[in-house]
């Protein structure tokens, strides 16, 4: 246990190597929190509700998906595929550490450095705006924790099945941009799905994108019943499993065929 | 060196990029869909605001669809002829850009359009039809004169667009980072999708006078729409052509500090 935390300072480490970016990236998820912000409180300085949401939900939808989207759609796998295709792979195959216990806890380490930055950028948001808030009761709160960690690792499962793109061809950055752009209309800062056409959400509701970030904003402003609630948890349940079982199997193939050709 | 010995060298790189495109064309296939998704995304954004809000932050809607489609045609253009700076930094770390200066092609027209983006030009083809599409539809009261100073002033944002690519490059080579930077630059250009006179001070001054994002998109949008610019229209090509020289000057300074490390 004592190695996986020493991987764990590792990574924080390596995560706040390169100030400069991390700080500019961090610029860029206030920087779009701001503009849906201003956004929305221009929307609503006309009326008093829009597509169904009230100021206060609308401007609790953004603050929930801004930290969601650092917590749970941030990760530091993205480049995965490269790093198998260039053979880099092997020198973590080599160390006494299980493969995904490793890449998990490289995926933690920088979850909890955003998670830092994301309440501060909060607090300033929070200064700037000083907007009114729905606030969940104690019952949702710990139900939505739950499915916060089943969104980290669906995200992490699927970051693993685009990283085994690279044991058979260098092209992963075209699916994974089409997995930003599924993730971006779901779950976007922008707005939220159910302002859409409910073709469209339905079409939608059929894949694992709306379990990553979308149902717990829902969660959080309260716009689930009970029934809602318990089929979706067991539906982000099913995605897990099934997109963890998909992982496990793809990457026994992968490292069969995997020959370090790049090293 | 003569413009048509430039167009012959571009004509070169751009018909190699082609090339590039069609090896990996599953790859380029599943950036189109993604940027198109992008695209839809934000049209049916606009088109619901549109229907569902009578005035947004003193525009009306009509208005607003006018400065989102400023923002879109001139960003996709621009990546079209500048994609080359987003891959700048591998050039400064390797060293390879002591080819550039070796060649006797001007370096800053090397790096800026060395790698004209294939999959932008195709998509800007989609872009204008929805554009004319959308433009068709609006009820705005377009002038000649407005027309007229709506070209000029496009040119002059093109100016601005090209000057602040210049800046990141030449960032690129004191610091051999540019991606932060690129995304950066992205990210607040999106801010420009809607009119910058919406955001609170002081975003929106440095939106006006650190990075002119509300000279290069805000400002061509409002009189195209026939509204009394925020800075008059002499003011804002004085902006572009002084800004414009200060990234030459500052290419100008960096490149004498390359320091050619990696060969």
């Amino acid at each position: 246990m004592r190695k996986y935390w020493q991987l764990f300072l590792l990574s924080w480490q390596n995560g706040l190597v390169y100030r400069l970016s991390l700080l500019l990236w961090r610029l860029r998820q206030f920087l779009s929190t701001v503009m849906a912000m201003t956004i929305w409180t221009v929307v609503f300085t006309s009326q008093q509700t829009a597509f169904g949401y009230s100021q206060a939900q609308m401007i609790t939808y953004i603050f929930t998906i801004s930290i969601l989207q650092s917590l749970v759609l941030a990760s530091v796998l993205n480049g995965l595929s490269g790093e198998v295709y260039s053979g880099a792979l092997s020198k973590e195959l080599v160390k006494p550490l299980n493969l995904f216990a490793y890449l998990g806890i490289q995926d933690v380490a920088d979850k909890a450095k955003n998670f830092i930055f994301v309440l501060i950028e909060s607090a300033l948001i929070f200064m700037i705006f000083k907007p009114e808030l729905v606030l969940p009761n104690l019952t949702i709160t710990i139900i939505f924790l739950v499915w916060l960690l089943g969104g980290m690792l669906l995200n992490f499962w699927i970051s693993l099945l685009f990283g085994a793109i690279g044991f058979w061809s260098p092209q992963s950055w075209g699916p994974r941009f089409l997995f930003f752009m599924m993730v971006d209309f779901t779950a976007g800062k922008l707005f939220p799905l159910d302002i859409l056409p409910q073709a469209v959400r339905a079409i939608v509701a059929l894949t694992p994108f709306p379990y990553l970030s979308y149902y717990q904003t829902q969660l959080v402003l309260g716009r689930l019943d009970t029934a809602g609630v318990i089929q979706h948890s067991f539906i982000l349940l099913l995605w897990v499993v099934v997109s963890g079982c998909c992982c496990i199997w793809l990457w026994k193939r992968g490292l069969q065929d995997y020959s370090a050709a790049g090293q | 060196m003569s413009i048509k010995t430039y167009y012959k060298v571009w004509k070169i790189l751009a018909l190699n990029a082609l090339q590039e495109a069609f090896v990996n064309r599953a790859t380029n296939v599943l950036f189109m869909v993604g940027k198109a998704m992008r695209l839809v995304m934000t049209v049916a954004f606009l088109l619901l605001i549109r229907g569902n809000v009578q005035t947004f932050a003193g525009y009306s809607t009509d208005q607003l669809v006018i400065f989102f489609l400023m923002y879109q045609i001139l960003d996709v253009s621009s990546q079209v002829l500048f994609r080359g700076v987003y891959l700048f930094s591998n050039l400064i770390k390797s060293g390879e850009f002591d080819f550039y200066l070796s060649k006797p092609i001007n370096p800053l027209f090397r790096a800026l359009t060395g790698l004209p983006d294939i999959n932008d030009a195709l998509f800007l083809v989609p872009n204008m039809v929805l554009a004319g599409y959308l433009l068709s539809t609006l009820s705005v009261h377009i002038t000649i004169t407005s027309a007229v100073l709506f070209f000029i002033l496009c040119m002059n944002s093109f100016l601005m667009i090209t000057a602040l690519h210049i800046f990141i490059l030449a960032v690129g080579i004191l610091i051999t980072e540019v991606d932060g930077m690129v995304w950066l630059y992205r990210d607040l250009t999106r801010l420009g999708q809607f009119p910058i006179t919406m955001y609170a001070e002081p975003l929106r001054l440095a939106l006006f006078f650190v990075v002119p994002i509300g000279f290069m998109l805000t400002i061509p949008a409002q009189v195209l729409s026939n509204l009394v610019p925020t800075y008059s229209v002499a003011f804002t090509l004085t902006v572009g052509i002084l800004f414009f020289l200060l990234s030459l000057r500052t290419w100008s300074f960096a490149v004498k500090r390359y320091s050619s490390a990696s060969s």
